[in-house]
C-alpha cells in the first residue's frame, strides 16, 4: 500500500458550542462552523471545489437538504465539482477524512469543506432519542425484539471487561472524572462544573453496571474543517496539520456478532495507523479517544499501544489523562461532558487533534503538541478507526 | 399506554427470507441453526451466502440449545418505549456450544445470581400469533 503521509493537511477549523438550542435551525450550525473553518483556512471560499457533508440523524429531511447542495448554495459556492454525503455514524469525520485525502492525492478535488451539524438535544425528545438509538444501527431481525439499545450494547461489553480484566466501576467513573476537567476548560462543552468519582458511582443505573453519568447526552452541535494539499497548505498556514496515518477495521454490523466486546478491532486499526505516520505510541503528546461511553475510551487506549492491557482504568484514576497529565486524552471533553451530537461526537475530537497540533486550544492546549491520534466508531461499535495528525513530516 | 398505541407493541423481528426456517422452527419450539454443506461451517445469524467460503449450498441443523452467557445487562431504567414495561429485563450475548453467538434475553433467573460464562439452556416465549422468541436460562 502506497504510502500517503503528510501529503494532505487540516488548514481550518471551526465549531459552534454544543448545547440546547431550540430557537435555532441545524442550518445555522452547519452555517456557522463552514464560515468560521474557511476563514481559519485563509482561503478564498471559491477555492473550496468539493464539500463533504455528513448525515444528520434528527431529520431525514434535512438530512436530504445536505445531501442535495444546500450548503453550496446557502454559502454561494461557485465552484464545487461535487457535494457528497460520505456517511458511517460516529466514524463519520475519519472516515470523511480518509475520503477527502484520497481525492486530493489523486488530483480529483483541491480543497474540501466537510460539515456537520446536528439537532439532537432539541429536535428529539428524551425517550426519542432513547427509542432513536433501540434502532439505529441494530438489527430489526437479530436484536431489537430483545429490547437492545446503547446502554444495553455498552453496558455487555463492560460486564465483559471488568470480568477479564478486574476493571472497577470506580476506575470506569474516572474516565467520565478526568474528561469533565477538560470539559471544564472549553468554552465549547455543555457540562463545565466538577465532578467526583463519587457522583457518577451515586447516579441512577440504566443498565448494569452502567449508570447514568457513565452514559453520554444528545445535543445539538455543529463543526466544519477543511482539507488541501500539503503543498497548499504550507502556502496558507504556518502551521499545517498534516494527516500523517490512518488505519481502520470494520468487525460488525449486529453487536452480538463481535467475537471479542472487550477488544474490537482496534489493534490492527492503530498498528496501520501508527506504521503509516512513522511513529509509535510512545511520540504521542494528545490522545483524542471515541468515549461515547468509559468502557470504549478504555478499550481503545489500550488496544492502540497508549498502555497494557486492562492498564488504563488505573491510568484514568491516576491523573495521567487529566489537564497536566503525561498522556492528555480526550482534551474537549468527549462525548461523556463535551455532549453527543449523533456523527459529531468523533467530529469534535477530530477538530480538537487539529485544534491542539494549531496550537489554538486555549487554556486546555496540551504544550508542544506535534503528535495527536484520534479514534472514531460508528453503529454499535463496528468499526475501529484510527488516524494521527502532525505539525510535522516524520 | 393502550395496546393500540403503536409504541407500546413488541417490535418484531423483520425476517430475511433465508432465515424463514429458522423461525418457523423457533414457532414449533426448536432450535435450529444454519449449516454450510461446503465448508461445513455452522452459521448464525443465517446468511443468503456462508460467510466464510460464500457457498449458497446452506442447509439446517438442530442445535443443542446449550450455551454460555458471554456478557450480560440488567436493564433497569432509560429502555426503549416497548419495553418501558418490562425492566428490570436481562439482555445478553449467549456463545452456544456449536459456536456461534446469538443475543438474547435470561428469563426464569435471579437477576442478582448472574455471572460470565455461566452455562443457559434454550427456552421458548411466545412474542405473537407468529413469533416465538428463543431465550435462555440459567441451567439447574
Amino acid at each position: 500500500m502506497a504510502n500517503n503521509r503528510g501529503q494532505t493537511a487540516i488548514i481550518g477549523i471551526g465549531e459552534v458550542p454544543t448545547g440546547r438550542h431550540r430557537d435555532q435551525g441545524a442550518i445555522s450550525f452547519a452555517l456557522e462552523s463552514a464560515l468560521m473553518a474557511i476563514a481559519d483556512a485563509g482561503l478564498d471560499k471559491n477555492e473550496i471545489d468539493f464539500v463533504i457533508p455528513t448525515g444528520s440523524l434528527f431529520s431525514s429531511q434535512f438530512s436530504n437538504e445536505l445531501a442535495t447542495c444546500r450548503l453550496v448554495e446557502e454559502l454561494g459556492l461557485k465552484n464545487v465539482t461535487s457535494n457528497c454525503e460520505v456517511f458511517s455514524g460516529g466514524s463519520s469525520s475519519t472516515n470523511a477524512l480518509r475520503v477527502a485525502s484520497a481525492l486530493i492525492e489523486t488530483g480529483r478535488a483541491r480543497s474540501i469543506l466537510f460539515v456537520h451539524t446536528d439537532k439532537l438535544g432539541t429536535g428529539l425528545s428524551a425517550q426519542g432519542g432513547i427509542d432513536l438509538f433501540s434502532t439505529a444501527g441494530i438489527s430489526m431481525e437479530w436484536e431489537v425484539p430483545y429490547g437492545q439499545h446503547y446502554s444495553t450494547v455498552a453496558a455487555l461489553a463492560t460486564e465483559r471487561y471488568k470480568f477479564e480484566t478486574g476493571t472497577t466501576d470506580e476506575q470506569l467513573s474516572a474516565v467520565c472524572v478526568s474528561n469533565r476537567k477538560w470539559a471544564e476548560l472549553n468554552p465549547n462543552a455543555f457540562f463545565r462544573t466538577p465532578l467526583t468519582i463519587e457522583e457518577v458511582m451515586a447516579s441512577k443505573m440504566l443498565s448494569t453496571p452502567l449508570r447514568a453519568k457513565q452514559s453520554n447526552m444528545l445535543f445539538d452541535g455543529g463543526a466544519a474543517y477543511v482539507v488541501t494539499s500539503a503543498e497548499r497548505a504550507r502556502d496558507l498556514s504556518e502551521k499545517p496539520v498534516y494527516v500523517l496515518g490512518e488505519g481502520g477495521l470494520v468487525t460488525h454490523f449486529a453487536y452480538h456478532q463481535e467475537p471479542d466486546l472487550t477488544r474490537f478491532g482496534w489493534a490492527q486499526a492503530g498498528r496501520q495507523a501508527f506504521e503509516d505516520a512513522g511513529i509509535t505510541p510512545a511520540d504521542i503528546d494528545v490522545a483524542e479517544i471515541y468515549d461515547s461511553y468509559p468502557i470504549y475510551q478504555l478499550i481503545a487506549f489500550e488496544e492502540i499501544g497508549l498502555c497494557g492491557r486492562g492498564e488504563a482504568g488505573a491510568l484514568h484514576m491516576s491523573g495521567a489523562t487529566a489537564p497536566g497529565g503525561t498522556i492528555p486524552t480526550t482534551t474537549d471533553g468527549g462525548m461523556l461532558s463535551k455532549g453527543h451530537i449523533g456523527a459529531g461526537g468523533s467530529v469534535s475530537l477530530l477538530v480538537e487533534a487539529a485544534r491542539q497540533i494549531m496550537g489554538k486550544a486555549g487554556p486546555r492546549q496540551v504544550p508542544d503538541c506535534r503528535f495527536a491520534v484520534e479514534t472514531a466508531v460508528g453503529g454499535t461499535y463496528m468499526d475501529a478507526q484510527v488516524t494521527i495528525l502532525g505539525s510535522e513530516i516524520p | 399506554m393502550t395496546q393500540n398505541d403503536v409504541r407500546s407493541t413488541k417490535p418484531v423481528p423483520v425476517v430475511a427470507p433465508w432465515a424463514r426456517p429458522f423461525w418457523d422452527a423457533a414457532h414449533e419450539g426448536r432450535l435450529i441453526l444454519q449449516h454450510c454443506e461446503d465448508c461445513d461451517r455452522v452459521i448464525h445469524y443465517p446468511r443468503m451466502a456462508c460467510p466464510h467460503c460464500s457457498s449458497t449450498n446452506l442447509g439446517w441443523q438442530p442445535a443443542s440449545g446449550r450455551g454460555t452467557i458471554y456478557s450480560f445487562t440488567v436493564v433497569q431504567s432509560n429502555a426503549p418505549s416497548a419495553f418501558a414495561g418490562d425492566v428490570p429485563y436481562v439482555v445478553a450475548v449467549i456463545r452456544l456450544e456449536e459456536g456461534v453467538q446469538m443475543l438474547s434475553n435470561i428469563v426464569e433467573c435471579n437477576n442478582d445470581d448472574l455471572v460470565c460464562d455461566q452455562p443457559v439452556q434454550v427456552v421458548f416465549e411466545r412474542l405473537d400469533d407468529e413469533f416465538n422468541l428463543p431465550k435462555f436460562r440459567p441451567v439447574r
